[in-house]
């Protein structure tokens, strides 16, 4: 166990699926940082979300999977082959999508394109290849940039075409290092319909890293918590919030929530605190009752003559899940508690 | 697709991406100013060329085809193979790159060999247009027949600083740096040679020129001008260019040691980057 932190579960085992994925202690050693040992394997059809603040390691095991690092111990490897000495043969149905890309801007998307196909060494006729150009340039969006200079498009644009270029061919694996910086929130929501489709329709595997949780709540079937170089937090979003966080929130929108109803709330087992957020109430409930909670909640105010509109569990648990998670590994490990931006 | 199709996949990106940056076209407004402008400016000086022995403005245009080896032509594959791999990882591109299931050393190959082409294509356009403005000024000139010899000789010699400025980007992966340290060899190399003559003028210790037949300069510049002397010869006005080139330009005792000297300086710098290209990690963005 690491400084008592609630430990790595386990890669939650799906019958019949094996790890495509597998990092084995795997450890990346800067001199002044280190990073690991990471151990995480990634099972086909899991679309993981990859978390951890700036710093924590989050790109360089990404780089590490890609074998454009090496380990300095332990080993990483996809569908059993190693990265680095059998890059072309690991590499081959892994598309990669970079943190804020840094594409060639002499060329066109259509060029770029053109240069990941003859390097993908994808077969079929000259037609065949402009076809499936053009599909991913369809599926990007940018089909009426097609012919643009990448050094014209804007920041989001750009961030469109790294992801179509690894859409390109068959990718079985989507390796994706922030693939939503820098769109819009349609861009958003295409994209996570794109990668849902990857998913379902292809039976592909997504390793996904970023920070937008509400991003990695909505589209993850599984998380992995990345701090300090180790992995806090590893296994379906559901367990890894449970597990992070020893109570929930209620979120509850009402009329008429006098001293007196808030006095009685206070009360009731398991509420540990109440606060205003807006028009809103946040209502901390203490272990995993909050069903429960809700309904007596739910039963008081309209004994009480209040106007009930909305009583829910508070949606962005990941969030607070992951902050819990990073405030109690300091904690253990010594460090200065983090003020993470946006969170008070 | 083989292997072969992805090294030239790359060998195209290679000289498209070079070409796309400003210093190659400057390279290339310098090429047709020096093969034109000796030329023109020689045209308008009688006085010049009736001192000249006869026929040898016939023959002028070797001058200027040797002309460019010492100078322009080293000091053009700096500035091409210095920026080759360094400027990539400066870009951030090569992480793309080398993200697919391509093989490091094809991606390294086709980068080489797409500097060196586009290296080749600039020695061309000069070789041509250093032709063509002695025919323009001066009418017909004779001995072309070993122009194709003379573009494949220039283009060997050229390796040496080629390959050492490609190691350097390579392992320095600032193209800053790259270009510095190149030209420093490149420029020191001259200076010492210079230094060595000198003293060994002075005191006919045969160990300074010795030291001359080793600098990286000595045998890229030796070799295309042991070349013509050796295949300059009849007539006295090839006499006279032969002389005056093997007065200038030739510092190796044979062209066997200019060519062994080229292999050693091009394969070691070749082998150098290679090796550390296929060891070392891929940096995200240099900055």
């Amino acid at each position: 166990m690491q400084s008592g932190v609630v430990q790595g579960i386990d890669s939650p085992s799906i019958p019949g699926h094996k790890s495509v994925i597998a990092f084995n202690e795997a450890v990346k050693d800067y001199g002044r940082k280190r990073i690991g040992p990471v151990d995480l394997k990634i099972q086909k059809g899991e679309v993981l979300g990859f978390l951890g603040p700036n710093g924590s390691g989050k790109t360089t095991c990404i780089r590490m999977l890609l074998g454009l690092l090496r380990t300095s111990s332990g080993t990483v490897r996809i569908r059993d082959l190693d990265p680095v000495s059998k890059h072309a043969q690991a590499l081959r149905n892994v598309a990669y999508s970079p943190e804020l890309p840094n594409l060639q801007t002499f060329l066109t998307p259509r060029e770029i394109l053109q240069l990941v196909t003859h390097e993908l060494s994808l077969k079929g006729s000259s037609g065949e290849k402009g076809d499936e150009i053009k599909r991913v340039l369809e599926i990007a969006g940018l089909l009426e940039y097609a012919d643009t200079k990448v050094g014209k498009l804007s920041k989001g644009m750009v961030q469109r075409l790294s992801v179509a270029q690894a859409l390109l061919g068959t990718p079985e694996i989507l390796v994706l290092d922030e693939p939503m910086i820098g769109l819009d929130p349609a861009g958003v929501a295409h994209f996570r319909e794109v990668f849902r489709r990857f998913v379902s329709e292809g039976g592909g595997t997504v390793f996904m890293s970023s920070h937008i949780m509400s991003e990695v709540e909505s589209l993850c079937t599984s998380v992995a918590i990345i701090h300090n170089g180790k992995i806090l937090f590893r296994g379906p979003v559901d367990k890894v919030i449970r597990d992070a966080l020893d109570y929930s929130i209620i979120v509850l929108e009402a009329e008429g929530i006098t001293s007196e109803v808030l006095e009685k709330m206070n009360s009731i087992p398991s509420v540990t605190e109440v606060t205003t957020v807006g028009n809103a109430f946040e209502i901390k409930v203490q272990g995993s009752n909050s069903d429960e909670v809700r309904a007596s909640i739910a039963g008081l105010i309209i004994r009480m003559g209040g106007k009930l509109y909305t009583i829910k569990r508070a949606d962005n648990l990941l969030e607070r899940a992951y902050i819990e998670a990073l405030k109690r590994d300091d904690h253990f490990s010594g460090a200065t508690p983090r003020q993470i931006p946006g969170t008070g | 697709m083989g292997r072969a199709d992805v090294v030239f996949t790359f060998a195209r990106y290679e000289i498209r991406r070079a070409v796309a940056r400003r210093k190659v076209l400057i390279i290339i407004a310098i090429t047709v100013l020096l093969d034109i402008l000796p030329y023109a400016a020689l045209s308008t000086r009688q006085s010049v060329i009736r001192a000249l022995e006869p026929g040898v403005l016939q023959y002028i245009w070797i001058i200027g085809v040797l002309a460019i080896q010492p100078l322009f032509l080293n000091f053009t594959a700096i500035l091409i193979a210095a920026g080759a791999m360094s400027e990539e990882y400066e870009q951030g591109t090569a992480e793309l790159l080398l993200s697919k299931p391509v093989k490091r050393g094809d991606y390294f190959l086709g980068k080489f060999l797409g500097g060196f082409m586009l290296f080749l294509g600039i020695l061309l356009v000069s070789i041509t247009l250093n032709v063509a403005s002695a025919y323009a000024a001066f009418g017909t000139q004779y001995g072309l027949s070993i122009l194709p010899r003379f573009f494949f000789i220039q283009a060997f010699s050229s390796l040496l600083f080629f390959s050492l400025a490609f190691m350097l980007g390579e392992l320095m992966r600032r193209s800053s740096l790259a270009y510095i340290f190149s030209s420093l060899i490149f420029f020191a190399s001259i200076v010492i040679n210079i230094y060595m003559e000198f003293v060994y003028t002075l005191t006919g210790d045969a160990f300074y020129n010795t030291v001359r037949y080793y600098l990286p300069t000595s045998p890229a510049d030796s070799f295309p001008v042991q070349y013509a002397m050796q295949n300059l010869h009849g007539t006295t006005a090839l006499r006279i260019i032969a002389e005056l080139l093997g007065e200038t330009g030739s510092v190796e005792p044979s062209i066997v040691y200019s060519i062994v000297l080229i292999l050693i300086y091009a394969v070691a710098g070749i082998a150098i980057a290679a090796s550390y290209f296929s060891y070392a990690d891929i940096s995200k963005k240099v900055t």
